[in-house]
């Protein structure tokens, strides 16, 4: 540890007190690791508590040039949360306090560290819930969550995370506690708030998030569709949304992922299937009607083998329980998996995962798709064994043709699980050098010193040009 | 001197000569919006109303991709030959897709489908200097780098002039219909405010000093009329009634739940007004720049703010009010955009770089 290391972690030791600073070997190799399969270098890990804890711990760090790494629960899939060189990890995950419910306003702040999922459970007896439903809702963090911009199934006719924060209080790299947006619309001055959402923690660290509430829909209908081939459930994707219904969430599921799933969940999901597609529409009574009318018709056009519409709530949460723990399931093929985010456009679905199917028979490797297909939001899993070199090298390689084949498609990285690490060098695919350098200008407008999460997002050289900016004196290799 | 690029090549090579000359530009697409922001004096006027191409639609996937010149107009008529819309455009055909994108003026469908900063998938924009940047991405779903987009949404011309926009649209609902009623404006108030709270996700609830208007969105069976409201044959918001001859109009902001006693103490004061229950926006008429910081003040007493949208010079000493934080931040990302201060200087004072 450099002495201004070193001082720095005594200051937070003082600040936070010896429980709530984290420098033994164990907790720094916790934090070296997210979800994803990347690895990093933890310094020092600090605990705070409170938004001036939080302020007082970047002042310090900014005093000491340190770099800085936010931290949600830890579950993001991009290695956005994984410190490459060192450096003070902030972990929000003690600030787990929900503000009041502002019914009338259908809104609510909340610290980063609180769970998705426990901001629904707390105010579902309003009649109201938070739309944005990761399929890690039950672990994964607000914080997180807006760091990502976060999806999920829901968010196909709701949206994501962004559309769902009307504002952040965020510190600033040098320890300036701000409050962007509110619950009055569009303040005045560009939208920075928009920026923050999804900025992946290179921005500042939120420390309170307003959350925009909406109310329970008064009907809901689930039903799971399976079909023979996956071509047919694509076009059964790409009809319904031809013939004006948008469900409220439209996802597939292939064979690989229906068995793997059935097996730990008992839903009785039917494992001969090619293709399962899980279809909710939600509304008045009068639009759930419709709009099963139309998935049925629909799904009976291309060859649906049968069509199972839950019959009470609680075959509708086994159905979503299928669903949401599809990565978990995973682990009893193989011990790991290597999964991708990318996006194409609704209209090539049948392209793309017959592009998938082919590039992971070519590499020998196993490929389970659960994804959200009304989004065109892929999640193909790749299932591996780490201990095994020459398949984990034919995993990389089957991962990195996938993400060719969706950009070679009009599609884009990242749907809703972000850039980090992992996708960052994959970024020139999609944008030019002009684009890139911009993003850093946005990204430098925010953080001058380049200290927040460092290495992320933006490829290795990037830079904001020296366009404008007299008062840059930014030493070389500080700015990625 | 009116500048008139008939496409983005020229546009940005006009944009490489203010620079280098340091000629100072206003960008105008139909000239709806260009009266926001504060009164600024240009060397000359870009007009970005030659970029007419539509770029691509794929209807499959519901993106359109359109030039900035492109009217809303256009969009919807393409659109619509499909079966679809673009529900967070504002009610002016004629206004172009990269004006109302600049100005972030969305349409008073906002209550069901949100404001159209939403609506904007990838944007394309050329710099101050003449760079063509993008970002974004065209599918539905993307969190690919920083929301380039949503920063240039509301930035009224001062980071770039937008070349190229992908929007997502809609399907047009299978019914949809305003209703309209007439009474005082507490009546009118109260009525708004048990639509919102008797039906699903009501598309507009207008609410005016003498008429309210309400859209419903859906299947046949939902969209019928409210109890004590008719048909009102024809789109839109309270529109009459207007009280003497405003010279401007103010947004004003506030927490949706406030707007009934904004709306009330605005027709107190005499001013005509249009809220947009539910959303928490609304636009009074005013006629003399005093009545700026009057509407202002009830905003902020509900802790909201106040814009002005449309003014003379006069109404536009002061157009945004008090700033939010973070000014340092919007400076240093124009001075990247526009390096030498050309686009629109003024208009948003707060961004401008500061005199050294």
């Amino acid at each position: 540890m450099t002495t201004t290391a070193g001082a720095l972690a005594d200051q937070l030791r003082h600040l936070l007190g010896p429980d709530r600073l984290l420098e033994g070997d164990l907790a720094r190799n916790l934090y070296s690791h997210d979800g994803s399969i990347v690895g990093g270098d933890c310094g020092i890990v600090a605990l705070p508590e409170t938004t001036d804890e939080v302020a007082a711990c970047m002042r310090m760090a900014h005093e000491a040039g340190v770099d800085v790494v936010p931290r949600g629960s830890g579950t993001g899939l991009t290695g956005g949360a994984v410190p490459l060189e060192g450096g003070l990890v902030i972990s929000l995950a003690r600030m787990r306090a929900m503000g009041e419910v502002d019914v009338a306003n259908s809104c609510m702040w909340v610290q980063p560290g609180v769970l998705n999922l426990d901001v629904s459970t707390a105010i579902a007896h309003l009649g109201l819930h938070y739309a944005p439903d990761p399929s890690s809702q039950q672990a994964c963090s607000i914080g997180g969550n807006v760091g990502t911009n976060a999806g999920g199934p829901h968010c196909l006719a709701y949206g994501v995370t962004v559309q769902h924060v009307l504002g952040v209080e965020m510190v600033r790299p040098d320890g300036q506690v701000v409050v962007l947006g509110g619950v009055a619309p569009d303040p005045p001055g560009y939208d920075l708030r928009g920026v923050v959402v999804g900025a992946e923690g290179t921005v500042g660290v939120v420390t309170r998030v307003l959350l925009r509430l909406t109310p329970l829909p008064p009907d809901v209908r689930t039903m799971l569709l399976d079909f023979l081939s996956v071509s047919d459930a694509s076009a059964v994707v790409q009809a319904v949304i031809a013939a004006g219904v948008i469900p409220a969430a439209l996802e597939m599921m292939d064979r690989n992922m229906a068995m793997a799933v059935e097996e730990f969940v008992h839903a009785g999901l039917p494992t001969d299937a090619a293709a399962l597609l899980l279809v909710e529409v939600d509304g008045t009574p009068a639009e759930v009607e419709t709009a099963t009318a139309v998935v049925e018709h629909v799904a009976r056009e291309h060859g649906v083998r049968t069509v199972r519409v839950a019959q009470d709530e609680e075959e509708r949460a086994l159905l979503w329980k299928a669903r949401k723990t599809a990565f978990g399931a995973v682990a009893r093929v193989k011990p790991s998996y290597y999964l991708h985010d990318c996006v194409v456009p609704r209209t090539r679905l049948v392209e793309i995962m017959e592009a998938i199917g082919e590039i992971t028979e070519r590499e020998g490797v196993m490929c389970l798709n659960v994804f959200h297909a009304g989004d065109g939001n892929l999640h193909p899993i790749i299932a591996l064994d780490r201990s095994d070199p020459d398949e984990t090298a034919r995993a990389m390689s089957a991962g990195d043709q996938i993400v060719r084949a969706c950009v070679a498609m009009g599609g884009t990285l990242s749907g809703e699980h972000g850039i980090g690490v992992e996708k960052r060098d994959y970024m020139p695919l999609v944008f030019d050098h002009d684009d890139l350098e911009a993003q850093a200008c946005v990204r430098r407008a925010f953080d001058p010193d380049g200290r927040m999460n460092p290495d992320k997002v933006l490829p290795t050289g990037t830079r904001c040009g020296e366009v404008g900016l007299a008062d840059t004196q930014v030493p070389e290799g500080t700015w990625i | 001197m009116d500048l008139r690029p008939a496409d983005r090549d020229e546009l940005a090579g006009m944009l490489r000569a203010a620079t280098a000359e340091g000629r100072v530009l206003d960008i105008r697409g139909s000239g709806l919006h260009a009266r926001r922001g504060h009164p600024f004096t240009a060397d000359d006027v870009l007009h970005a109303t030659g970029l007419t191409r539509v770029v691509d639609y794929v209807p499959e996937d519901m993106t359109i991709t359109v030039e900035g010149g492109v009217t809303v107009g256009e969009v919807l008529r393409l659109a619509g030959e499909r079966g679809q819309g673009w529900p967070q455009a504002p009610s002016q055909p004629a206004a172009t897709v990269g004006g109302v994108l600049a100005a972030a003026a969305g349409g008073r469908r906002r209550l069901r489908f949100g404001p159209i900063r939403d609506s904007l998938l990838e944007v394309v924009v050329a710099t101050g200097d003449g760079r063509i940047v993008k970002g974004g991405g065209r599918t539905v779903k993307s969190v690919t780098g920083y929301d380039l987009p949503r920063l240039l949404t509301g930035s009224l011309g001062t980071l770039g002039v937008i070349v190229q926009a992908t929007l997502r649209l809609w399907p047009l609902p299978m019914a949809e219909r305003w209703f309209t009623t007439r009474g005082d404006a507490d009546e009118m108030l109260d009525l708004a405010q048990g639509v919102l709270a008797d039906l699903h996700r009501p598309t507009a609830v207008v609410a005016g000093p003498t008429s309210l208007h309400v859209c419903l969105t859906g299947v046949p069976d939902d969209v019928v009329a409210p109890a004590g409201m008719v048909d009102a044959f024809e789109p839109g918001g309270p529109g009459a009634g207007t009280v003497g001859s405003p010279a401007g109009t103010v947004e004003a902001s506030v927490p949706p739940a406030a707007l009934p006693a904004l709306a009330r103490q605005l027709v107190a004061d005499g001013f005509d007004y249009e809220a947009w229950m539910g959303t928490g926006i609304c636009r009074a008429r005013v006629s003399a720049p005093e009545d700026v910081q009057a509407v202002r003040g009830m905003a902020t007493a509900h802790h909201g703010h106040a814009q002005v949208i449309d003014g003379d010079d006069a109404m536009r000493t002061d157009p945004f009010g008090p700033l939010p934080a973070g000014a340092d931040i919007m400076q240093r990302i124009r001075a990247s955009f526009d390096p030498a201060g050309i686009l629109c200087p003024g208009r948003f004072a707060a961004a401008d770089p500061v005199p050294a």
